[in-house]
């Protein structure tokens, strides 16, 4: 199999994004941010439009999206590392964080796509932006706007640079060498296998499609006992009582046949089910189309049928971290001996050792 | 087009090979973007936000691979990166106002002795 890029094309626009981004890096005096942005904007731009000419030979093209969300991420990404004032850093991380939501969504991942807002968004950006107030100098009043030294210049601009492209150079080129070696791991997670795995996830949508009435959700868990799910075939084995089946016919014949199109599949007819309810035997249905595992149903699946304790960590992790914040952020007050006395005085605590009998008689007599 | 069809579109057709490299490109940019700015701000809060720009590149690779191998894990991988990047920046971001307050800087560089 062909490369998945042209190398020289992958190296080459990297190097002109690196040229970029090191112009566009806070310097000195002379500050061609500007022109960094556009180097670089070209640099990636002809890696991304060369990916895009590669996968238009490969039928690999990913949504058109795509090619509106990917540069805004990397362009974003870039002004937070040269922005000079702090705040606009973070709110272009936002922005990254927005067009990185979408890549999600265009891969499929609605569940995370939100979070990923929620999360990182709307609370862990926010508390970024609470310290970068909170933890700014007052300008002086001689110079508004004079940024702080340690914002307007970078440190070793040049060998950074070199550094993280050289990562960027192997990490990219490796893998589009080594890529094509790894194939997709099966399907066994798919959905069509999954759909089996999900306990009551047929009968669920059935429900909320109100197939079964509320009323009748008791009788529903009864046939939920005597039911199977075959994923390749999509079809559900229903062991019918006959009063789940009459129930299951009588609706289907009120609603002018509706639960029939939804339920009954190519090779059952009402006639069967009725016959089958009549015996008390099983009727095979083929599940509706409609019904399918959904994103969040994959997720939530797989994160709490199996990965039970690391989330019982993850929650442990939260908990300390946010002890650890307290205690660190705590601002320590220093008081002496004396001014601790007499503040204790003021409030009324006696304290000391050679009071302590006396005080806990008194204090139990005044109260 | 709808953003679920979308979605359901993605999944049921699978991830070719190049539309992965699409994405791992982007994640390898924005990856190489953070050890830049790690490296080159002198700012510290500008420094772990670039951590987190590396920690957002590690989720965007997750998630592609995990679409392309049908795996729901990598997805929910992500989500415990999420944890452990808002419990990091609870941390960082309490270190770096403690160490506001003992210089009045933000400067990493005059933190370059060590003594306590």
């Amino acid at each position: 199999m062909d490369l998945l890029i042209n190398p020289v094309i992958l190296y080459v626009g990297l190097a002109i994004g690196a040229l970029g981004v090191l112009l566009a890096l806070p310097r000195e005096r002379v500050n061609p941010q500007l022109i960094g942005l556009i180097l670089a904007a070209g640099g990636f731009g002809a890696v991304i439009i060369a990916l895009a000419l590669r996968g238009l030979d490969a039928a690999g093209l990913p949504n058109p999206h795509y090619y509106i969300f990917a540069p805004i991420a990397i362009l974003s990404a870039i002004r937070v590392v040269t922005h000079q004032q702090p705040v606009y850093s973070a709110l272009y991380f936002i922005l990254t964080i927005l067009a990185s939501s979408a890549l999600y969504l265009l891969m499929g991942a609605e569940f995370m796509a939100f979070a990923l807002i929620i999360i990182y968004a709307g609370a862990i950006l926010i508390t970024y932006l609470f310290v970068i107030m909170l933890a700014t100098q007052a300008p002086s009043e001689t110079e508004v706007g004079a940024l702080s030294p340690y914002d307007a210049l970078a440190r070793e601009p040049l060998w950074a640079t070199i550094m993280g492209f050289a990562i960027v150079a192997v990490l990219t080129g490796m893998i589009a060498q080594g890529l094509p070696e790894i194939r997709p791991a099966g399907n066994e997670t798919d959905q069509q296998m999954l759909l089996a795995e999900l306990p009551g996830k047929v009968l669920d949508d059935l429900d909320a499609k109100r197939v079964f009435r509320e009323m009748e959700r008791p009788e529903t868990e009864a046939i939920g006992d005597l039911y199977t799910i075959d994923a390749a075939s999509r079809t559900m084995t229903l062991a019918v009582t006959p009063e789940a089946a009459g129930d299951l016919l009588e609706r289907a014949e009120a609603e002018d046949r509706q639960v029939a199109k939804l339920l009954i599949g190519d090779g059952t007819t009402l006639a069967d089910l009725r016959a089958a309810s009549g015996a008390g035997g099983s009727v095979r249905l083929a599940v509706a189309p409609e019904v399918r595992v959904t994103n969040l149903d994959t997720v939530g699946w797989s994160l709490i049928a199996g990965h039970p304790l690391a989330l019982e960590i993850a929650g442990v992790i939260l908990l300390m971290a946010m002890l650890g914040a307290v205690v660190l952020a705590r601002k320590q007050i220093e008081i002496g001996e004396d001014e601790k006395l007499a503040r204790a005085a003021e409030l009324g605590i006696h304290t000391g050792p050679t009071d302590q009998m006396d005080s806990v008689s008194g204090g139990g007599a005044s109260s | 087009m709808t953003i679920a069809s979308l979605a359901q579109d993605t999944i049921a057709a699978g991830m070719p090979l190049a539309e992965l490299y699409h994405y791992l490109f982007v994640a390898g940019v924005l990856f190489g973007l953070g050890v830049i700015g790690f490296l080159a701000r002198r700012n510290l809060i500008i420094m772990f936000l670039c951590t987190e720009m590396m920690f957002q590149a590690a989720g965007i690779t997750l998630i592609a691979f995990s679409k392309y191998h049908f795996n729901p894990d990598g997805e929910v991988f992500v989500i415990f990166v999420l944890t452990i990047a808002a419990a990091e920046a609870a941390l960082a971001l309490a270190l770096v106002v403690l160490l506001f307050r003992r210089k009045e800087t933000l400067d990493a560089s005059a933190w370059a002795m060590l003594k306590g």
